[in-house]
């Protein structure tokens, strides 16, 4: 066995002298380490994708969403309290709960300000995935999002609250199916898609799928850019009515983020949504083309204040509930969402990994976790759902607990208490942008140290100035 | 019912609600108390039934919460009621 052992360490070490030789002495042009600087200039991702694209002629999409993160969470930190303010006693406990739609007939109260985040069934999920997430939810007080899908039975059995999407692609849109809603988001955009439309091909739908969806044999699964019978303002207007009169539940609209936000947003205040679900650039999905994934939309974090502001300055801040969706892992930067204005989060991503949770070793080391959750994955029927459930249960309960032991140290009593006030950041575009103080100066400074720098992009007073030179020139 | 019985009823529905929740608000004390004291052993069917309780004093913080919105929704009623306007609260006054 030692002489075997000593043969292959001669046997490598011959092999590894040989190419690391080859490795200096080789022109780029011979050498198989072009491949480093190639990768690195084209990125790893984008190389394979570029592959991709050259194999098959198709646009290329990706699981998940984007992988840049474009929002910097990491430059936000909170501001604990000793004496200024005390801490909130141990023995005190912490508010988690929110109400959706205080106006509306049938408010939507949750335990916790964590929603699963929409997610088809079919064009997204197995059923087995959806039908955990949903009894996850329930075990945490919390409610599930149907995704741009039809109505799943076991999925809204299993589900104690249950946020349908009246949806593009119409599957959800007749009174038989969103009157059993315990809350309806009109769906006109997704972070990582926009407001583009999508197909499901019909060789990839299964008959539980086409029954969901009431599609016949072969029949592809269309999601338009618009939704059917919404081509004006004032049809949205009238759609939003009809459906909080039908209904009594909370109607909220969820829009892809985007720089015209502000505008899409006056008119969602002018058909009186009862929520509206902002979902950033980072936002996930089953299969989205990368280049809609990538380069598409506004940042959550950017969006989400932007979103705050306006609802702010429109009197309708804490009225008109605002959710907050795309990339949000970590309780961190869940809590900072609830900061800058979210009452409440939806998680894909984060919940999807959290349901495979344990389960992943069942999925390696040949096919990928997402395999296990999938619609037409490959492993789909090995995924439990009780254990999923659990799994998922657990990681919201012990990503509230992370929550709850912040807001111990900012002295404050509920979740929905934590504001801006409580945050600091280290960026001071950022601090400029979303009026969060700047970490680097004392509070009582913040106003003339950014007076000293107001040459970095024109303020009134420059204008001024400007004006009073070419009057002194005259 | 005449409107001496409704005006009863909607006090009853008021006094009940305040007396859900303030069990609700001792249940969840009891809740968090059992989550501290089973997360001191390290074993793992007891930390999921301390995590269970954990959340379960969260879910009675929502009935909570509940029972003030309906509590309120209740007083609007009464109120509407009182003053005879016939007009319904909620909703309908705002869009």
């Amino acid at each position: 066995m030692k002489f075997i052992d000593n043969y292959l360490r001669s046997l490598l070490n011959e092999y590894v002298d040989k190419g690391y030789t080859r490795l200096m002495r080789d022109q780029y042009t011979e050498n198989l380490f072009e491949m480093v600087p190639a990768t690195k200039k084209a990125g790893p991702i984008n190389l394979v994708e570029l592959a991709m694209r050259a194999a098959k002629g198709l646009p290329v999409s990706r699981p998940l969403g984007s992988h840049l993160k474009l929002s910097p969470w990491e430059k936000l930190l909170f501001n604990p309290v000793h004496l200024y303010r005390f801490p909130t006693p141990e023995n005190v406990s912490i508010s988690t709960a929110v109400t959706i739609g205080r106006k509306a007939h049938r408010p939507l109260t949750v335990a916790i300000p964590l929603l699963i985040a929409a997610m088809s069934f079919g064009g997204a999920l197995s059923k087995k995935a959806k039908i955990a997430l949903a009894k996850g939810a329930t075990l945490a007080g919390t409610a599930t999002n149907s995704g741009e899908a039809g109505l799943l039975e076991e999925e809204r059995e299993a589900a104690r609250l249950f946020i349908g999407q009246y949806n593009r692609g119409g599957w959800m849109n007749t009174p038989e199916k969103y009157k059993r809603l315990d809350a309806i988001e009109i769906q006109l955009g997704q972070g990582a898609q926009g407001s583009s439309p999508q197909r499901t091909s019909g060789k990839n739908i299964g008959p539980d799928f086409q029954k969901v969806f009431q599609l016949k044999k072969g029949q592809e699964a269309q999601i338009r850019s618009r939704l059917p019978g919404v081509n004006s303002v004032q049809e949205f207007v009238a759609l939003v009515r009809k459906l909080q009169k039908e209904t009594g539940v909370p109607v909220g609209l969820k829009i892809a983020a985007t720089h015209h936000l502000e505008k899409e947003l006056e008119i969602a205040l002018e058909a009186g949504v009862d929520f509206v679900t902002v979902d950033g650039a980072e936002g996930g999905t089953h299969a989205g083309q990368t280049v809609l994934e990538d380069d598409v939309g506004l940042p959550t974090l950017y969006a989400l204040n932007r979103a705050a502001d306006f609802f702010k300055k429109n009197g309708v801040f804490g009225e008109v509930n605002l959710i907050a969706a795309g990339g949000l892992i970590t309780p961190g930067q869940m809590l900072k969402a609830l900061a800058l204005g979210a009452d409440c989060v939806y998680l894909g991503t984060a919940a999807v990994m959290a349901l495979v949770g344990e389960q992943i070793v069942g999925s390696q080391p040949f096919e990928p976790p997402v395999s296990m959750v999938i619609y037409n994955g490959k492993l789909t029927d090995k995924l439990d759902v009780d254990k999923a459930a659990r799994s998922l249960f657990r990681f919201l309960n012990a990503s509230v607990s992370e929550m709850e032991a912040v807001c111990y140290s900012l002295g404050k009593t509920a979740l929905r208490d934590i504001d801006k006030s409580d945050l600091c950041t280290l960026d001071p575009f950022l601090a400029k942008a979303t009026g969060i103080q700047l970490g680097h100066i004392a509070p009582e400074e913040q106003d003339s140290y950014f007076r000293e720098f107001s040459f970095c992009h024109p303020e009134p007073e420059v204008f001024n100035s400007t004006r009073q030179e070419q009057q002194f020139l005259q | 019912m005449d409107h001496s019985d409704l005006w009863n009823s909607f006090s009853y529905f008021l006094s009940e609600l305040n007396r859900i929740e303030t069990i609700a608000g001792t249940l969840a004390t009891v809740e968090r108390e059992h989550y501290r004291k089973l997360t001191g052993f390290d074993h793992r069917e007891l930390t999921d039934i301390a995590v269970e309780e954990q959340n379960t004093a969260r879910q009675l913080g929502a009935i909570k919460q509940i029972c003030n919105s309906m509590a309120q929704k209740i007083q609007e009623l009464q109120d509407t009621y009182k003053a005879g306007s016939g007009g319904s609260a909620g909703r309908n006054e705002v869009h």
